[in-house]
């Protein structure tokens, strides 16, 4: 991974957090509402499994230290959303990953409140987690149509672009 | 649907194992207490100066729903009629002390605790997470871990981690958190058990207690409940009694978890000293 792509990575991530935190979160109290997740499930759909896994791990980890519950919970929730997303991405349009991002996303909420769940002994907070899957997804699919496309510009751009990304650009021009 | 390189899948796997290290180091003991100090410490500061620029803009988006109505004043009057009926709240357990009050020469001593207001920057996630709010005042301000927060009427939760400029409240609402509660009415004490937006399950002592619809409940003294006593928590909205004879009640909370802006550290209590004048026998002199 290049300087430049890990202090963007960083930035965005940071940036993602303070938004959730001050903008996001006291509009969406009730409904598991995740910038975070949603912007690792749109780096997992342009640059694939390895670099959505990385940049969940990283992110989640982050995420639970800057919290009150055991760290760990968000990483491992977030690093299986990387891999998710990252196999499951394909040359879609940009409402299409969106709509595949709000999935992954509402999966990954259901998921972190099963975790939760099992580490405090609580079976309410399954069931909680269960019952706002859907909501959440309706929340974090609002959220992708508009990170999706930013993601993909940045990622795409020459000097943020993978490596190795998920299409490159003789899969565009064989799909075209 | 594409398939994992060998690689990929060894990442993956390691990556899962160490998240589930750290979620056993965490639960388990206190080494990664010092990361979580510092990571929260960093995003305290960073939360500060993002709702410094986004703050105003979130707060006058948020005051649209209530524009061109009376909601606003709405708001306030209710805030006011809560404030009165705490202070009713007060003078009824006046009255039903003051025998004991008299003697101890602690009348309406209430006033003396020292509040310091303070904004809350950011919300926890809920969700299954612990209900949590961020506030803009820190130890530099005296705020210490374990004092009472509250919104001027009634109880909203406690100090959990406090920064040099920023602390964390666990609100008393938190799924899983309990707070020792006293029935005004009937003197009964017991646990009131955190139901996120839903208010509280309230679970008396005495199983055999007639707890009413209406009754108003006050942090009091049950276990190693960290609370100032005599701060509203809510209101009795219905009674069940199951075959057992164990009485639980719903209880709707005498603050909303969901729309904080404003509250007051109780700077009594934690790691503080206490700012209260100890009472003394008669004819000597109180220290404090």
């Amino acid at each position: 991974m290049s300087l430049l792509r890990a202090v963007a990575a960083i930035a965005a991530m940071i940036t993602a957090f303070l938004i959730q935190a001050t903008v996001i979160d006291p509009f969406t109290v009730t409904v598991a509402v995740s910038l975070p997740a949603v912007v690792v499930a749109a780096v997992a759909l342009v640059d694939g499994p390895a670099a959505g896994m990385s940049f969940g791990f990283t992110a989640g980890l982050l995420a639970d230290l800057g919290s009150t519950h055991p760290a760990g919970v968000l990483a491992l929730t977030w690093t299986g959303l990387g891999v998710l997303c990252g196999v499951a991405a394909q040359r879609r349009s940009v409402r299409g990953d969106a709509g595949v991002a709000a999935v992954c996303c509402a999966l990954a909420a259901v998921f972190a409140g099963l975790v939760l769940g099992v580490v405090h002994g609580d079976g309410a907070v399954v069931w909680q987690a269960i019952r706002d899957g859907v909501p959440a997804g309706v929340g974090d699919l609002m959220l992708a149509v508009l990170v999706v496309p930013v993601v993909r510009a940045f990622l795409r751009s020459e000097a943020l672009r993978a490596r190795h990304p998920a299409f490159t650009e003789l899969n565009v021009a064989r799909h075209g | 649907m594409r398939r994992l390189t060998r690689r990929q899948r060894t990442a993956s796997l390691v990556l899962c194992v160490l998240a589930l290290c750290f979620i056993t180091l965490d639960l388990g003991g206190t080494s990664l207490r010092s990361a979580h100090s510092g990571v929260r410490g960093v995003l305290g500061s960073l939360y500060r100066g993002t709702d410094a620029m986004l703050g105003p803009a979130r707060r006058f988006v948020q005051g649209i729903p209530s524009a061109g109505t009376n909601q606003t004043r709405i708001q306030a009057l209710r805030h006011e009629n809560a404030q009165l009926e705490a202070r009713l709240n007060a003078a009824a357990a006046d009255r039903s002390t003051q025998a004991q009050l008299a003697k101890l020469q602690l009348a309406a001593d209430t006033g003396q605790y020292r509040v310091l207001p303070a904004r809350v920057l950011a919300l926890g996630p809920g969700q299954g997470f612990d209900w949590t709010v961020t506030l803009d005042q820190g130890t530099a301000a005296g705020v210490r871990v374990g004092q009472t927060v509250t919104d001027g009427a009634g109880l909203v939760g406690r100090i959990l981690h406090a920064d040099a400029r920023t602390s964390v409240v666990l609100l008393g609402a938190d799924p899983g958190s309990g707070v020792g509660v006293r029935d005004l009415r009937t003197g009964q004490i017991g646990v009131a058990t955190g139901r996120g937006s839903a208010g509280f399950v309230f679970v008396p002592l005495d199983p055999s207690a007639k707890i009413q619809v209406g009754d108003q409940l006050v942090t009091g003294p049950v276990g190693s409940t960290s609370y100032i006593p005599g701060l509203a928590v809510g209101t009795v909205s219905s009674v069940r009694t199951s075959v057992d004879g164990t009485t639980r009640a719903q209880v709707g909370p005498a603050t909303s978890a969901t729309s904080l802006d404003l509250v007051g550290v109780i700077l009594v209590g934690g790691d503080a000293v206490s700012p209260r004048v100890a009472v003394a026998p008669s004819g000597t002199v109180a220290q404090r």
